[in-house]
């Protein structure tokens, strides 16, 4: 057999239960592993040795205390969701994706507020702060949904066709290698938010949270901004389990693929301006200067769709894809890829734990 | 959407569920912040403020919370790690072990000279190899790591392996003592 890898042998150091089956037969026999093996487990001690530190002895219900008093710990969107954490990758970067396509709320207006129907896209880096900074644009007025979203996993293409208004689940010409084949459809109806601006909501939310706001434009004050997001068709390849509460993570199967598709969401306004707005909302406190000037330097806001990317995770790379201008996104550790494009009114994506290469393989070769 | 409303109704289980989230974890996550800091003050600094950006964002009660709140917990004081090492020699010096006060003082130095740079080569390695170091260090287990940083269990024996192996080139000296 094969020479054990670095990574089995730095688990035996820490796990004498790893040293079972062929791997521990081979480890005895082969002297080459054997030295790998000391000289690993040599390196685990100095470096545990000197990250060494005294334990801290806690007060836990002062520290409670000390939290629970701060203005801060007030939920940032006036509520809290135990909302999917973007840990795991590839779904980290389908949100990614999904930010673009569904403009979540609360997103809806920092990541796709500025537009008003989009036919190219563009990366944005964004921050966490920023997102921090731009969740807080949601307490400054209220959010209707006027047309409810209805979103549905389904098995069956024809069900999934006829929930998105018709948009046929686009195809996948060849999978790479490594790719399940099963398939389930994600389609979402098309849906219809409005957003009305208070400035009395802003003041106060500014106040929670001990900022000074820029002044509002005139006029902003009671004006509404509609968006209107989807019909949406999606394909995840490989299993859908959703995580339980007693599921591990480390065995949670995640799609390895998603392909989706969606209608250009459109945003309408009364009263403001695109301009107005977005220099209103660059103007928030804690939005970083590479955004700011990331989105001033972009020509046209209005028929331009960000896609923001935030920086701790990933990076973004202008690509071509079916013709047109695309954005590949990247995970930090290159495991996982994906591409945005917007062609004929429609939103595009393809994403999945898979060689950026082959996403745009795939997104070139999609039916 | 009704959030006025749905706030309300959730508030208190939503504080209960928080307190004892934070009872389980708060040990767990000032232990993260110290190993990679080497200052108990600063590493429950950074623990309060993982903390409170946990709770204004994330239900207590969901899956994620203790997974999220160690990778936090690396990241954050990886972070201020990058904004201090000036401080560190000092901070170090008050680190040294009990058992390691028996040994002579040019030893003593070149250990603290040593962790002084384990750490400055920490701060300036990619976060995920780093993270994954800091992580094992504090006695989490490989699921652990794994889930707090979204990686699959199977590639943590890597990860670890790079790190360290990355670690050993910088800190050349005394390190086989």
């Amino acid at each position: 057999m094969a020479h054990l890898t670095d990574g089995a042998l730095r688990r035996m150091v820490d796990d004498p239960d790893a040293k079972v089956g062929a791997d521990a037969a081979h480890l005895d026999g082969c002297a080459d592993c054997k030295a790998r093996f000391e000289s690993i487990a040599g390196d685990a001690r100095s470096i545990a040795a000197l990250l060494a530190v005294p334990d801290v002895r806690v007060d836990v219900q002062h520290a409670y205390d000390r939290v629970m008093a701060a203005p801060k710990a007030q939920p940032a969107l006036g509520f809290r969701l135990p909302m999917l954490w973007p840990a795991f990758r590839p779904v980290r970067l389908a949100l990614v994706a999904a930010v673009a396509l569904f403009a979540l709320v609360g997103f809806a207006f920092a990541a796709s507020g500025l537009f008003v129907q989009p036919t190219r896209v563009q990366a944005v880096p964004i921050t966490l702060n920023d997102v921090e900074s731009l969740s807080q644009l949601a307490e400054y007025g209220t959010l209707t949904w006027t047309t409810q979203p209805d979103l549905r996993i389904t098995t069956d293409a024809a069900e999934a066709k006829q929930v998105s208004g018709g948009i046929t689940p686009p195809k996948v010409a060849k999978l790479p290698a490594g790719v399940s084949s099963t398939l389930t459809y994600a389609a979402m109806s098309r849906a219809v938010a409005t957003f009305k601006f208070s400035a009395a909501k802003a003041a106060e939310s500014a106040k929670a949270h001990g900022k000074t706001l820029p002044k509002m434009p005139a006029g902003m004050d009671g004006a509404t901004l509609t968006v209107t997001i989807g019909p949406a068709v999606g394909e995840v390849y490989g299993n859908m389990n959703q995580p339980q509460a007693s599921t591990k993570a480390s065995q949670i199967d995640l799609p390895q693929l998603i392909v989706a598709k969606s209608a250009s969401p459109t945003v309408t306004s009364t009263q403001v301006t695109v301009a107005d707005l977005e220099s209103y909302i660059l103007a928030q406190p804690g939005i970083s200067p590479e955004l700011k000037k990331t989105i001033q330097a972009i020509g046209d806001p209005t028929t331009t769709l960000f896609i923001p990317v935030p920086v701790e995770f990933g990076t973004a790379t202008s690509v071509k894809v079916q013709g047109v201008d695309g954005v590949a996104l990247g995970d930090n550790t290159g495991v996982g890829s994906g591409v945005v494009w917007i062609k004929g009114g429609h939103v595009w994506a393809v994403a999945g734990s898979i060689k950026q290469s082959d996403a745009i393989q795939i997104a070139n070769n999609l039916s | 959407m009704q959030v006025g409303a749905r706030q309300m109704t959730v508030a208190r289980p939503e504080n209960e569920a928080f307190e004892a989230l934070f009872t389980a974890e708060y040990a767990r996550v000032v232990g993260i912040a110290n190993r990679v800091l080497a200052d108990a003050h600063e590493a429950e600094d950074v623990a309060q403020e993982v903390f409170i950006d946990f709770h204004r964002l994330h239900s207590a009660s969901a899956d994620y919370a203790p997974a999220w709140l160690h990778r936090a917990a690396a990241h954050a004081s990886l972070n201020r790690l990058r904004g201090a090492r000036r401080r560190q020699k000092r901070e170090l010096a008050q680190a040294t072990e009990e058992g390691e006060r028996s040994l002579d003082p040019q030893k003593q130095a070149e250990l603290n000279e040593d962790r002084r740079r384990l750490r400055e080569a920490l701060g300036r390695m990619a976060p995920k190899p780093a993270a994954v170091l800091v992580l094992r260090a504090s006695g989490l287990s490989y699921a652990e790591v794994a889930q707090a940083l979204g990686v699959g269990v199977g590639q943590i024996g890597t990860l670890l392996r790079r790190a360290e192996d990355t670690l050993r080139k910088e800190v050349t000296r005394g390190t086989s003592n």
